[in-house]
């Protein structure tokens, strides 16, 4: 069931990946001409990814809950045991990230709401890039971890 | 309630409960994940590790929401402060990072 579960995460984390990704660069570095695949990326919507975006944090972060008990018994006390306090470390930091993120989806929300021109774009930009950052954070770590006996050669 | 003025007071509160709850570990319940057993507060490994995150989170929710509530009445007429909303959760983020260094200094 965890290994279930695990994929479910990391499928979903794929998905919210790119939707956060797209809106973080439609308003970060937006395009109006879409020719060429760069531009193309950067010349979407970003407003209709919003809600989309805010399900699939809360379904990742709920997965996430779910399996971190799998984690912290099994795979935590192998890598302390392992001595890899650096993959130990950068997961306490996913995990106080993503709470982190969690409390700024009302604002995310709000902000992708209203119109741009009332004074709310820079927050906008600011807390579409900072959640941006924390799924890449997230997907990587979660990602390197989950393979980490391969990928080490452990 | 006026969500343009709660809301960036809410992810702001948010950030800076939840590291403190993180620091001082006041986590409204413990799971001990081996047991599959809850308990009211922090409590001590029974057997196996305990898990504080999900009281951590709780306890944030719930500080924060309050915090945002009384605040609510505070702003008045003031416009709303959107910056509190990103650069107190990204100080927070940077503070973890600094608390965290001894996992990367070994």
């Amino acid at each position: 069931m965890a290994t279930f579960l695990v994929i479910l995460h990391g499928l979903l984390a794929v998905v919210l990946l790119g939707g956060i990704t797209h809106q973080a660069m439609s308003i970060a570095l937006p395009s109006r001409n879409k020719s060429g695949i760069f531009r193309s990326f950067r010349a979407v919507s970003g407003t209709v990814y919003t809600n989309a975006n805010i399900a699939l944090f809360l379904a990742v972060a709920i997965l996430g809950s779910i399996i971190y008990p799998t984690y912290r018994i099994a795979v935590r006390t192998y890598l302390e045991n392992a001595r890899l306090y650096g993959a130990t470390g950068s997961f306490e930091l996913k995990e106080q990230f993503v709470a982190v993120g969690l409390g700024m989806l009302p604002l995310y929300w709000l902000l992708w709401r209203r119109p741009p021109e009332d004074g709310g774009k820079p927050a906008r930009i600011a807390v579409t890039l900072i959640l941006c950052f924390i799924v890449w954070y997230g997907f990587l770590v979660g990602h390197v971890l989950n393979n980490i006996r391969g990928l080490f050669g452990l | 309630m006026n969500m343009e003025k709660v809301f960036p007071i809410f992810a702001a509160a948010f950030a800076v409960i939840y590291i403190l709850a993180v620091e001082f570990n006041w986590a409204l319940f413990t799971y001990h994940p081996k047991i599959g057993e809850w308990g009211w507060l922090a409590q001590p490994a029974r057997t196996g590790p305990p898990m504080y995150w999900y009281g951590w989170l709780a306890t944030s929710l719930l500080g924060a929401s309050s915090l945002s509530l009384i605040a609510c009445p505070l702003v008045g007429r003031r416009p709303a402060q959107y910056w509190l909303g990103w650069l107190v959760p990204l100080v927070v983020m940077l503070t973890f990072c600094y608390l965290f260094r001894d996992f990367f200094l070994r």
